[in-house]
C-alpha cells in the first residue's frame, strides 16, 4: 500500500509529467483545434520564411546564377557584412532614423495628447485634423513631401525665396547632410498622431480624484504631471515607444520612394539596403544575413514589448 | 514650329562610323527587308507606306485564330512620362488581340520600367512567373543566362531574324542561342528650347555640337536667365539615368567595358579610364561647379524634367520624340497664363542630334524591349501555353503592332514596320521623329551581360551620385565604380 502525503500530491499536480501534459492537451483538445488553423497559417507564412531566410544566409548566391545553384559558405556572409564599410554607414543611418523618429514622434505625440486632454472649443475637430497624417497612405505622403521638399520647385523653397529669407531654395533631399533629417521629419509627421492616440488613451486612465487630491495638497501643474500623471502612463509609454521603434526599424516606404536610399547612400537604412541587395543586386545570401540580424534586433524589441504588456496585465490584475 | 533641317551631317552620320557598322552589319545575317546601308531620314520616308500586311492572317498561320487556351503575360507598359497617345495604342492592342483570338483567355499585367525587373525576379524565385514577358532590352541576357527562358527566335512566330535590327538581336542572344524577339528599338535625341537659347545669347537654331558645349551652354543659360540649363538625371534604380549618362560617357571615349567598339569583348573595365573620368567631370562641372542643372537631379527622373521644360524652366534635355506629345498633353492640362507659357515652349521646342565628344564621337543608347517565353518549371502552375504565347508574340512583333506600340516614342522592332502605312502617317504626325530615327546608327546596346542591370541601374548612378554630392572626388568615384564592376564580374 502506498501512502501519498498531501504535500507530495500537490507537487505531482503542480509538475505534471509527460503523460500529464499529454492528458492536459487531450482534455483541452477543442482549444487546440480552434487555434490549429492559425498555427498552420503562421507556420507557412511566418515560420517557413524565417527558416528559409536563416538557411539562405549561409549560402553564396552569385547574381549570375539561379538561386538553386547556391553554395554553402558558413558564416562568410555575416563576416562580409560586419567588415563592410557600407554596413556601418547604413547601421548609423538606421540608428539615427529609428531613434530620431521614435523619440521625437513620441514627445510630440505626448505633448499633443496632453494639450488635447483639456476641454476646449474645437477639440474634436483639431483631434480629427491631427490624425490625418496617420491615415494618409505612406506612398501618397511620400510623393507629396517629395514635391514639398523639391530642391528646385518645392513649396518650402518657394516660400523661403518669396519671403526673401534665401536666394535659392534650400536643398533638403539632394544633399548628403540634410537628406536623412528631412526624411525623419516626414516620418515624424506621419507617426506622431499614433503616439498621440496611444497617449490620449493612456490619459483617460489617470484617476481624476488623485489629481484633485494632489491639487488640494498644493502640488503645482508640473508636480501633478510628474508625480501623478506620468507614473500612470509609464507602461503605455513603453508600449508606444517600442511599437514606434519596431515600425521605424522596418520602415521602407518613405525612404525608398523619396530617395531610393540616395544620394550617395546617405538615406539608406537597413531595410532599403536589404531590398536593394536582394531585388536590385540579387545577393540573396547577403541580404538574408542582413535580414537575420534585423530579425534578431526586432525580436529583442519584441521581447521588451511583450514584457511591457505583461507588466501592464500583472498590474491590472493586482499581482 | 520650325523644323530643324539636319543637313548633310545627318546623312554623313547615318552611313558611316564604327557604331553604325556594329549595329547594322548584315553580312552574317543575309538581306533585311529594308536596306540599312541607305538609312537616312529621306530613305525612311521613301519606304513608308509601301507595303500592306495582314497581321491576323500572318499570326493565324502560327497559332490558329480559333485556338483555345490561356495565357499569363507581363509587360513593361506605359508610365507617367508617356503621352496619352501611347496609352490608347496599348488599349487598342489588347482589344484587338482579344477579338483576333477570342478563345484565348489572356491575363495581362502592366508594370513600369523601374518595377518590372524586381517583380519578375521575385516571381521567378517562387516559380510564379508569367508564361510570357516583355522586358526592357537590359533584362533579356540576365534571365537567358540563368536558364529561365525558352529558346525563341523570330522564325518561331513566322518572321525571319533579318526582319529585326542586328544590334537588337544581340541583346536577346546568349551563348549563341536566341531567347527572345525585339518588340521595339529606340534611340533618343537632344531637345532644346530655342526661346531660352535666344534669351541666353545662344544661336536658337543650333544644338550644342559637343558635350563640352553642353556644359558651356548650360552655364550660360543659368547665369543669364537663372534657370536650369541641362536636364541632368542621376537618380538611382531608374532606367532614365543610364540612358542619359551613357551617351555622354561613350562620346568622351569611355565606357563600362569596350561596349562602344565594333566587336566588344567586355573583358576590360574602363570606367576608371581618363575618358570615362572626363565624362564624369563634365557632369560634375554642371552640377557642382556651375550649378547650372536642376539641384533635384539626384532624385529626378525624366518625368520630373518634363514639367520643368514645359514651364520654361529648363533649356536642354535628352529624350524621345514622344516628349513633344507629352508637352502637348501637359499644355492641354494647363490653365490660364500657364497654358500660354506652355504653348510658347512647344513652339520653341527643337530636336537635334546628341552632341559628340571631343573627338567627334557621337553615341546614344540603343534601347528597346524584347518579348520572351518562360520555361514551364518557373511558371505558376508549371505549364506554358506555347501556342497562346506565340500568338501574342506574333501580334506584338508584327510590322503593324511593333510600329503602333512604338508610335510616339520609339521605333518598330520589326523592320517591316517602317514600310507600313502607319509609319507614313506617323512621320506626318509625330514631330521630330526623323531626328531620333537618325540617331539609330549611333546606337550602342548596353553590354549583353547578365550583370548589366546592376551595372546600369546601380553602379553607374552610384558613381554619379558619389561625385556630384562630394562624397567622393571624380577620380575616386570612377575608381570605386570600376572596382565594383570588377568585383561583380569576379563573382563577388
Amino acid at each position: 500500500m502506498t501512502i501519498v502525503t498531501g504535500k507530495a500530491e500537490a507537487r505531482r499536480k503542480s509538475q505534471p509529467g509527460r503523460s500529464g501534459a499529454l492528458r492536459n492537451m487531450w482534455e483541452h483538445r477543442a482549444d487546440y483545434a480552434y487555434v490549429l488553423p492559425a498555427i498552420a497559417v503562421m507556420l507557412v507564412v511566418i515560420a517557413y520564411p524565417i527558416y528559409y531566410t536563416i538557411e539562405l544566409s549561409f549560402y553564396k548566391t552569385p547574381p549570375g546564377l539561379q538561386l538553386r545553384d547556391k553554395t554553402f559558405i558558413g558564416f562568410d556572409n555575416y563576416t562580409t557584412i560586419l567588415t563592410s564599410e557600407v554596413f556601418w554607414k547604413v547601421t548609423w543611418n538606421t540608428l539615427i532614423w529609428t531613434f530620431g523618429s521614435t523619440f521625437i514622434s513620441f514627445v510630440l505625440g505626448f505633448a499633443t495628447a496632453l494639450a488635447l486632454h483639456r476641454d476646449f472649443v474645437g477639440r474634436g475637430i483639431l483631434r480629427a485634423i491631427l490624425i490625418i497624417p496617420w491615415v494618409i497612405s505612406a506612398v501618397a505622403a511620400s510623393y507629396i513631401w517629395k514635391w514639398i521638399y523639391h530642391s528646385d520647385f518645392g513649396i518650402i523653397g518657394a516660400v523661403l525665396v518669396g519671403l526673401g529669407l534665401t536666394d535659392r531654395p534650400p536643398n533638403f533631399i539632394d544633399n548628403v547632410s540634410t537628406v536623412l533629417p528631412a526624411l525623419i521629419v516626414v516620418n515624424i509627421w506621419r507617426e506622431f498622431p499614433f503616439a498621440m492616440i496611444m497617449m490620449m488613451a493612456g490619459l483617460q486612465t489617470v484617476p481624476d480624484q488623485l489629481l484633485r487630491a494632489a491639487k488640494v495638497d498644493g502640488a503645482n501643474a508640473w508636480q501633478r504631471f510628474w508625480h501623478v500623471t506620468f507614473p500612470h502612463l509609464r507602461n503605455v509609454s513603453v508600449v508606444t515607444i517600442l511599437l514606434l521603434a519596431v515600425a521605424n526599424f522596418n520602415s521602407f516606404i518613405i525612404p525608398w520612394i523619396m530617395t531610393a536610399g540616395g544620394p550617395s547612400n546617405a538615406s539608406h537604412i537597413w531595410i532599403t539596403h536589404i531590398y536593394e541587395l536582394a531585388f536590385g543586386r540579387q545577393r540573396w545570401g547577403v541580404a538574408s544575413a542582413y535580414s537575420v540580424l534585423l530579425f534578431l534586433i526586432l525580436m529583442m524589441l519584441g521581447y521588451f514589448y511583450v514584457r511591457a504588456l505583461s507588466g501592464n496585465e500583472r498590474k491590472e490584475g493586482g499581482a | 514650329m520650325t523644323r530643324i533641317m539636319l543637313g548633310s551631317a545627318v546623312l554623313r552620320g547615318t552611313v558611316v562610323g564604327v557604331l553604325a557598322a556594329s549595329l547594322m552589319s548584315t553580312s552574317a545575317l543575309g538581306a533585311p527587308p529594308v536596306d540599312l546601308s541607305k538609312w537616312s531620314p529621306e530613305y525612311v520616308r521613301s519606304i513608308a507606306g509601301t507595303q500592306e500586311f495582314d497581321t491576323a492572317g500572318d499570326c493565324g498561320k502560327v497559332t490558329p485564330l480559333d485556338y483555345k487556351g490561356r495565357l499569363t503575360f507581363w509587360y513593361q507598359g506605359v508610365f507617367e512620362g508617356d503621352p496619352d497617345l501611347l496609352r490608347q495604342y496599348y488599349k487598342d492592342f489588347f482589344e484587338t488581340f482579344r477579338k483576333t483570338y477570342p478563345n484565348i483567355q489572356l491575363e495581362e499585367q502592366a508594370l513600369t520600367y523601374n518595377d518590372l525587373l524586381d517583380k519578375f525576379r521575385t516571381a521567378l524565385l517562387g516559380n510564379a512567373a508569367p508564361m510570357a514577358v516583355r522586358l526592357q532590352i537590359l533584362g533579356g541576357t540576365e534571365f537567358a543566362s540563368k536558364g529561365y527562358l525558352q529558346p525563341l527566335k523570330p522564325e518561331d512566330v513566322g518572321y525571319s531574324t533579318e526582319d529585326f535590327w542586328p544590334g537588337a538581336m544581340k541583346a536577346v542572344t546568349w551563348d549563341g542561342v536566341t531567347y527572345g524577339i525585339p518588340t521595339n528599338n529606340e534611340t533618343m535625341a537632344f531637345i532644346w528650347n530655342a526661346d531660352i537659347f535666344k534669351r541666353a545669347g545662344l544661336d536658337p537654331d543650333k544644338a550644342p555640337a559637343t558635350w563640352d558645349d553642353v556644359v558651356k551652354y548650360s552655364k550660360q543659360i543659368h547665369d543669364k536667365l537663372g534657370i536650369a540649363g541641362y536636364g541632368l538625371v542621376a537618380r538611382k534604380n531608374a532606367g532614365n539615368t543610364p540612358y542619359r549618362f551613357m551617351p555622354q560617357l561613350w562620346a568622351y571615349g569611355g565606357g563600362v567595358f569596350d561596349e562602344a567598339t565594333a566587336n566588344p569583348t567586355y573583358k576590360e573595365v574602363e570606367l576608371d579610364s581618363p575618358q570615362s573620368k572626363a565624362a564624369l567631370q563634365a557632369s560634375y562641372d554642371m552640377y557642382v561647379r556651375d550649378k547650372s542643372v536642376p539641384v533635384s537631379a539626384l532624385t529626378n527622373q525624366q518625368a520630373d524634367n518634363q514639367p520643368l521644360f514645359v514651364a520654361g524652366q529648363l533649356g536642354m534635355m535628352i529624350s524621345h520624340p514622344s516628349d513633344y506629345n507629352v508637352m502637348l498633353d501637359l499644355q492641354a492640362k494647363a490653365t490660364g497664363t500657364d497654358k500660354e507659357k506652355a504653348q510658347t515652349v512647344i513652339d520653341n521646342m527643337r530636336y537635334g542630334l546628341i552632341p559628340t565628344g571631343p573627338d567627334g564621337k557621337r553615341a546614344v543608347v540603343f534601347g528597346g524591349s524584347n518579348i520572351h517565353i518562360l520555361k514551364p518549371e518557373y511558371v505558376e502552375g508549371g505549364k506554358v501555353d506555347e501556342p497562346a504565347a506565340k500568338a501574342i508574340i506574333c501580334m506584338w512583333t508584327s510590322p503593324e503592332w511593333s510600329l503602333k506600340m512604338a508610335y510616339a516614342g520609339s521605333n518598330p522592332g520589326n523592320l517591316n514596320g517602317f514600310k507600313t502605312k502607319w509609319m507614313k502617317e506617323r512621320l506626318d504626325h509625330i514631330k521630330f521623329l526623323d531626328v531620333t530615327t537618325s540617331m539609330l546608327p549611333y546606337g550602342i546596346p548596353f553590354p549583353a551581360l547578365p550583370e548589366s542591370p546592376e551595372i546600369m541601374n546601380i553602379i553607374v548612378p552610384d558613381m554619379l551620385q558619389n561625385a556630384l554630392t562630394g562624397a567622393m572626388t571624380v577620380d575616386q568615384a570612377a575608381d570605386d565604380a570600376a572596382k565594383k564592376v570588377k568585383d561583380l564580374m569576379g563573382g563577388l
